[in-house]
């Protein structure tokens, strides 16, 4: 059971010499996770402004895509499509492994107790998901610089 | 947890939906996000999904408008759910636990009903 004594808070879930790659997996998705949802409160304040009108609208568009003067648009949508592509995909991974499938049966721990749980079908997901992460945030950013799906 | 399970698998589909929206299935001819008129020197935006009349049209549409109002159901159970349990985790114990949950209520049903408002408004042709 957790107490306040032995918490560490928010800034162990980067200690990148304790853990392994699932402990970065968590801590990114935790991360893209708060990302998103400060993200979806921004979109709906934002997209109420089509209640105003065409004016009002088309200003605010043209403002976040000319925040600072260069064309941004674009970056900050793709920057939103990585994070939630990631958060996405992992999502799944998790929705898979931690509900027992794709893992190894229950065994007796022996030493040097390496986990089997850690290995085998769950990184095959982890390829599988910067396999995935890569195709589809290419077409996504492709689309977004573009407009053209391939 | 299995309601967040749920909602995460059900985000993503209703979200490929809207990504759709205002990408291959978006009411324009031209499907890019911004379509400025260049021969001004100011941005000015006369076409792209973006555009206001290609939002609005999406956004009239009583099959989109329920894919949108699903969609925010399902996000806004979902961020708020996984807010409760990062800040329980980082602020334990069980009057800190109680507040937490009772707060990401009260955030989530405000931006439920914004956002719901925007929807059932346009649905009903509003806007100017």
């Amino acid at each position: 059971m957790m107490t306040i004594e032995n918490k560490k808070g928010w800034i162990s879930w980067f200690n990148p010499f304790k853990y392994g790659t699932d402990r970065w997996m968590y801590s990114l998705h935790r991360l893209t996770g708060i990302i998103l949802g400060l993200y979806l409160i921004a979109h709906v304040w934002e997209t109420s402004h089509i209640l105003d009108g065409p004016i009002t609208w088309n200003s605010l568009m043209v403002f976040l895509d000319y925040p600072f003067g260069p064309h941004f648009g674009p970056f900050i949508l793709s920057g939103v499509l990585l994070v939630a592509v990631y958060h996405a995909l992992n999502g799944i991974r998790l929705t898979i492994v931690e509900n027992g499938l794709m893992l190894p049966k229950p065994y007796r721990p022996e030493f040097p107790y390496r986990p089997k749980s850690l290995k085998g079908l769950n990184n095959v997901l982890k390829i599988l998901l910067g396999v995935l992460m890569i195709i589809i945030s290419a077409i996504g950013i492709y689309f977004i610089f573009t407009g053209v799906i391939l | 947890m299995f309601l967040q399970y749920m909602t995460g698998l059900l985000i993503l589909i209703f979200g490929s939906m809207h990504f759709l929206a205002i990408s291959a299935l978006a009411p324009t001819s031209d499907k890019i996000l911004y379509l400025y008129n260049s021969s001004s020197g100011a941005h000015i935006l006369i076409g792209g999904t973006l555009n206001y009349y290609s939002v609005k049209a999406v956004y009239t549409s009583l099959a989109w408008g329920s894919v949108f109002e699903l969609l925010l159901t399902f996000l806004v159970f979902h961020v708020f759910n996984g807010f409760r349990v990062i800040l329980s985790e980082q602020f334990p114990g069980g009057t800190s636990e109680k507040i937490i949950t009772y707060s990401m209520l009260i955030v989530a049903l405000i931006i439920f009903i914004y956002g719901s408002n925007t929807i059932v408004v346009m649905l009903n042709g509003g806007g100017i």
